[in-house]
């Protein structure tokens, strides 16, 4: 059965384009059958929304101009921007997997950034983002604002779906979890370590720099969290380094850490359910959503992944758990 | 297989000794509960899976029992050593031999004061009762189910599976078939959609109609607060049981008949008058009255609606999930799914939910056991309506139409069969007769 659930279904932003050409992520009336079959169930009927709203989708996500706070460099192509947004914009955000569109002013809409959030302050109406400079998108931002020094930048949001195995996140508590990240992959892991701790569990986050450096060592730090510095990949192999094998080899069987978050490239993610699977171990995974993000809305088809028992989805709403990718 | 001739067949001695049967019953409404007592009495270990924090699903605001054919049928179920759920709902019943149009010698229950009794008894008889457990999913080997996987991934394993889910809801149906969710004590929007469970096993269900191309049916009554309505009418109410109130002429609307579930009140006097029945709540036996219109009517001035607290706009939709079965009621298709209540067929009702249930139950423990399943005789009028009602499906107007002991199609039926009697002794000398008397009490482990 296909458990998979929509960020979206619930929201103001539901139901969305994809309800009005039968597409819809849940409801199986929606896509074109004639009878509920309700398997993920979210609490509301997305067909009565869809009727109440005159068989029309709800206004989609609105483009914002959020304000420049700070830009600090805190590593070579490393940016850290802080953004003054609005309050329920800074709320919606304030939680793991969220992310947001960012463009240049004055570049048209192919130049969206989607950026995670490492940071969402709802009472001062704020959000932090950590961008790395990479490919087309990012390098032309940085150029942007080395020549033209831009106090504003466009903001389309809020969007949920920039983590998978949702789920076992919120619902983890009083337990031990083992965060891996690699490189930017450590920003949006600001938010799972915090709901992580939140719920009253003890985290540990391996923290490899990667091609740029570790600088979220003092916010894990200020949660309670360990953080080890470790490399954690061989780039060669694209695998897990031995010795890291053999420390989540002891964390798994002796240690009893429950959830285990990679935030980093495919093949970490990867290694750490070949172990799992390996070991037959129940430990629950959850990983960064690293599909490539283009609309957000499930429309352009550049985020579809194909899970392991051959259904296609859209990932940019689609909350699906990692072990039906990384089989 | 001939009716009813191979119950006495027991498994050997040595199959038996030791065994441990697991029936896991999914829906917790009278179906379901019949299904219960029926299996546990045949010495299975019995889980019930309920969506709700209620048993008796449309049970919570039903009440009628009795009436007409209905009558026969509750004797048959307490000669048939089904005696149970009859014996509760005489037990609390506020009005006994009531007559309203079309419909005679109905007994009315407290619809307060039975899901209570009903889950006691249950819980005596040591039936497993999991609340607030909704069901969505089935995993097989082959044709045989094996677990029941529920809403939070968890799963129960059984030997033998008996569907009764009902067929009323989800919101979705309701919308696309109805008025839209009227909040009814189901309460789809807090506990869940109901799922097909024989669907999600692969077998496709059967819609019931309510004219060409058009599926499923209105609930054919809501319930008003008692104290909302003038004192006139509920002092008769207390009294009698019944009061019938003239709608005004402007407002009669034949047309709605058609829409009900319930064919056995799609009489002209339902439309030409409001039928009130006295079951704790006053029960208006029509699907739907906007509310302005309905305070036009002396009495009616404050008049509310306990369920579906939308009552002036809609009602549940029902009948489109119905599983293709057998006799013996075991679902075709799958090697261990029986099926019971609506989802046994275009069944109205209460005591027919308790007659397929009781039998689905029963037999759910013979086929663990691998001994014949039971097929209650055509002599019997639950045995015949089972019977008419899947001969009926298979004709081209036959899913327009519901089956009840209490009137329509298969009250006449039953009549011109000769079914259809109030001489307890009789009833009880029938059951003995075809050799089936207390069946349903036998213990097979």
């Amino acid at each position: 059965m296909n458990r998979s659930d929509c960020i979206d279904a619930g929201t103001e932003y539901c139901p969305c384009y994809l309800a009005e050409v039968g597409e819809c992520i849940m409801c199986s009336q929606l896509q074109g059958k004639v009878f509920c079959d309700c398997t993920n169930w979210k609490g509301v009927c997305i067909l009565q929304e869809y009727v109440w709203n005159h068989a029309r989708s709800k206004p989609s996500r609105g483009l914002f101009r959020g304000q420049i706070l700070g830009a600090e460099e805190v590593a070579a192509d490393v940016l850290l921007l802080t953004l003054q947004v609005n309050r329920t914009l800074a709320r919606e955000l304030n939680q793991p997997g969220a992310y947001v569109f960012l463009r240049p002013p004055g570049t048209a809409e192919y130049f969206d950034i989607p950026t995670s959030v490492m940071r969402a302050d709802e009472r001062l109406e704020t959000i932090v983002l950590a961008l790395q400079q990479r490919g087309v998108k990012t390098k032309y931002l940085f150029k942007q604002r080395t020549e033209k020094a831009d106090q504003e930048i466009l903001l389309r949001g809020p969007y949920w779906n920039g983590i998978l195995g949702l789920r076992h996140l919120k619902g983890l508590h009083h337990a031990k979890a083992l965060l891996l990240l690699r490189g930017i992959g450590q920003a949006p892991a600001v938010p799972v370590a915090k709901k992580l701790r939140q719920g009253g569990n003890e985290v540990e986050v391996l923290l490899d720099p990667g091609r740029i450096k570790n600088f979220t060592t003092a916010l894990f730090q200020e949660m309670g969290c360990r953080v080890l510095p470790k490399i954690i990949l061989d780039l060669k192999k694209l695998t897990l380094r031995a010795d890291v094998l053999a420390y989540l080899r002891e964390k798994i069987l002796t240690d009893g850490v429950k959830l285990i978050y990679c935030g980093g490239p495919v093949f970490l993610t990867q290694g750490v359910s070949n172990l799992l699977q390996e070991l037959r171990s129940q430990v629950a995974l959850v990983c960064s959503n690293n599909t490539k993000l283009c609309c957000g809305e499930g429309v352009c088809g550049s985020c579809q992944t194909r899970l392991k028992n051959g259904t296609r989805v859209k990932s940019c709403k689609t909350q699906i758990d990692p072990w039906e990718v990384y089989r | 297989m001939s009716s009813g001739v191979l119950f006495t067949e027991m498994p050997d001695m040595e199959r038996r000794l030791g065994r441990v049967v697991k029936v896991v019953i999914i829906g917790g409404g009278w179906a379901g509960c019949a299904a219960a007592i029926t299996a546990r009495k045949a010495g299975a270990e019995v889980t019930v899976l309920e969506k709700t924090d209620l048993l008796l699903g449309l049970g919570n605001v039903g009440g009628i029992m009795r009436n007409n054919g209905r009558y026969t049928a509750a004797e048959e179920l307490k000669a048939l050593g089904a005696e149970d759920l009859i014996e509760i709902t005489d037990r609390v019943a506020r009005h006994k031999n009531v007559h309203f149009p079309g419909h005679r010698h109905a007994s009315l229950y407290d619809v307060t004061k039975v899901e209570p009794m009903v889950r006691k008894k249950l819980k005596e008889l040591g039936v497993n009762i999991r609340l607030e457990t909704r069901a969505v999913d089935v995993e097989k080997e082959g044709s045989a189910l094996k677990r029941i996987v529920l809403a939070d991934e968890k799963v129960i394993e059984g030997d033998v599976f008996i569907e009764a889910t009902g067929s009323t809801g989800p919101m979705g149906n309701c919308l696309r078939y109805g008025n839209g969710c009227c909040m009814c004590i189901l309460r789809c929007p807090s506990y869940g959609p109901r799922i097909s469970i024989s669907q999600r096993a692969g077998v496709e269900d059967l819609l019931g109609q309510r004219g060409d191309e058009l599926y499923g049916a209105f609930s054919g009554s809501c319930k008003l607060a008692k104290h909302s309505l003038g004192s006139e009418i509920v002092e008769q109410l207390d009294k009698e049981g019944v009061v019938v109130v003239p709608v005004p002429v402007e407002d009669v609307n034949l047309k709605k008949l058609d829409y009900k579930v319930c064919q056995q009140y799609a009489l002209k006097e339902y439309a030409e008058n409001l039928v009130l029945l006295d079951t704790g709540y006053v029960k208006l036996m029509t699907s739907y009255y906007p509310l302005e219109k309905l305070r036009r009517i002396p009495g009616f001035e404050h008049a509310r609606y306990d369920d579906p607290y939308s009552g002036g706009k809609g009602n549940s939709i029902r009948y489109l999930s119905m599983a293709p079965r057998n006799n013996a009621l075991k679902v075709l298709g799958l090697d261990n799914l029986f099926c019971a209540g609506e989802k046994a067929g275009l069944f109205v009702g209460h005591t027919e939910a308790m007659s397929t249930g009781s039998l689905a139950g029963h037999n759910s423990v013979r086929h663990c056991l691998g001994m014949p399943l039971l097929e209650l005789p055509r002599m019997t009028a639950i045995g015949d309506l089972i019977a008419y009602a899947n001969e009926m499906i298979n004709r081209p107007d036959g899913l327009k139409n519901r089956y009840t002991f209490s009137g329509g199609k298969y009250f006449t039926h039953m009549q011109e069969k000769d079914l259809y009697t109030t001489d307890v002794e009789a009833i009880q000398e029938r059951i003995n007769r075809v050799g089936l008397g207390r069946i349903f009490a036998e213990k097979f482990l």
